[in-house]
């Protein structure tokens, strides 16, 4: 009872209402516009979208490889800078290796040069040797060629006197005693 | 039947590619369209945005439409769904725009109130048409105003049978406690 009341109640209202607007005639016309309008707009945003994510990609992708490409770059100067003091160190060690093979070669040279000299005191010994020698040969001939036995026993004695420690000095000794000898024997001779 | 199968064959047409199809289908059901439209939009009169909204959703999807249910019940489906958006979106835009309250759903379309209803006892029979929520101003105006069958209503609804008369059954409750000196 209450529901049909109700229901003549909004049909009534519905009715005085009114309907709606006539709708205009080319209205699927209008609907297939706007089907084509959202299709493009779909499509364009589709496009935009992609164009964006590549775009960001695109970015992403240049960022990434600057940032590794600077990576790259610090990783070689890194290395460069090693190689360079590596190169610093070794030529340091070769100048130092260069360095000491010329102070050897100069000691060597040196050590050479000097080997190279004679003994000033074997030269000295020798020049004393030599002098004592011409003195003793001498007073040999004084004594033997010249008959001059003063003379001899004094160039003797002078030998023994200059340098008594050589052996031309013993030499003089021996000739003086011989001539003692001689002077002696000659003598005993004479008084025999 | 003969109707039915005839839509049928305009569907199946249409989802080969026949564009003619479609406006027979819009020629067919825009009217019945509109008028559900201006019922769940409280009166507004001028719907031809929603119906060229529904029109749109049923183009799109049309190819889609496997004939489960009838054209009708498709279509008016997206008329309901899109009249909901349409209302939520007008609250949105009120909530946002003007600072008016929630409550001013009740009144979306003055014009309707100020040159449609004339009569008062109508009035206040719309306005308590248009003061009842959304679910269950749907079921009184499809199964009061557009006569459907229950289970057309809520297949449309796609709710059950008795969710269906649950609602309707509050629905009346609600508009003969709003509409007491008229109903008694």
């Amino acid at each position: 009872m209450i529901e049909d009341k109700i229901k003549n109640l909004l049909y009534e209202a519905d009715q005085t209402a009114g309907g709606p607007v006539p709708l205009s005639a080319n209205l699927a016309a209008a609907v297939r516009r706007r089907a084509n309008r959202r299709n493009i707009v779909n499509l364009v945003v589709r496009v935009a979208a992609a164009a964006v994510v590549l775009f960001a990609f695109g970015l992403w992708s240049f960022t990434a490889k600057k940032t590794r490409d600077r990576q790259r770059i610090l990783a070689l100067e890194m290395q460069i800078e090693q190689l360079k003091t590596q190169t610093c160190a070794t030529l340091n060690l070769i100048r130092e290796v260069l360095d000491e093979d010329r102070k050897q070669r100069r000691l060597n040279e040196l050590q050479a040069q000097l080997a190279s000299y004679s003994d000033p005191l074997r030269e000295i010994q020798k020049q004393v040797d030599k002098t004592a020698f011409i003195l003793v040969y001498q007073a040999n001939r004084m004594y033997r060629e010249l008959d001059q036995k003063e003379s001899a026993i004094d160039a003797y004695n002078r030998v023994i006197e200059l340098f008594p420690q050589n052996r031309w000095a013993e030499v003089a000794r021996q000739r003086i005693s011989e001539i003692q000898n001689n002077q002696l024997n000659n003598s005993k001779g004479d008084l025999i | 039947m003969a109707k039915t199968l005839d839509y049928e064959i305009l569907v199946e047409k249409f989802s080969r590619g026949d564009e003619t199809a479609f406006d027979r289908i819009v020629e067919g059901y825009s009217a019945d369209i509109a008028v559900l439209a201006n019922r769940l939009l409280g009166w507004p009169g001028d719907v031809e945005d929603i119906v060229q909204d529904v029109f749109l959703a049923a183009f799109v999807g049309l190819k889609k439409f496997r004939c489960e249910c009838s054209l009708k019940s498709w279509l008016f489906t997206i008329t309901i769904n899109k009249c909901r958006s349409y209302r939520y979106k007008q609250i949105l835009y009120l909530r946002f725009f003007s600072r008016a309250s929630v409550k001013a759903s009740a009144v979306l379309n003055p014009n309707a109130d100020n040159v449609l209803m004339k009569d008062e006892t109508f009035d206040k029979v719309r306005l308590a048409v248009q003061a009842l929520p959304l679910k269950y101003r749907e079921p009184v105006v499809l199964r009061y105003l557009q006569e459907l069958s229950i289970e057309e209503t809520a297949r449309i609804l796609s709710i059950s049978k008795n969710a269906l008369q649950v609602r309707l059954s509050r629905a009346r409750e609600r508009l003969r406690r709003d509409l007491t000196e008229l109903i008694g």
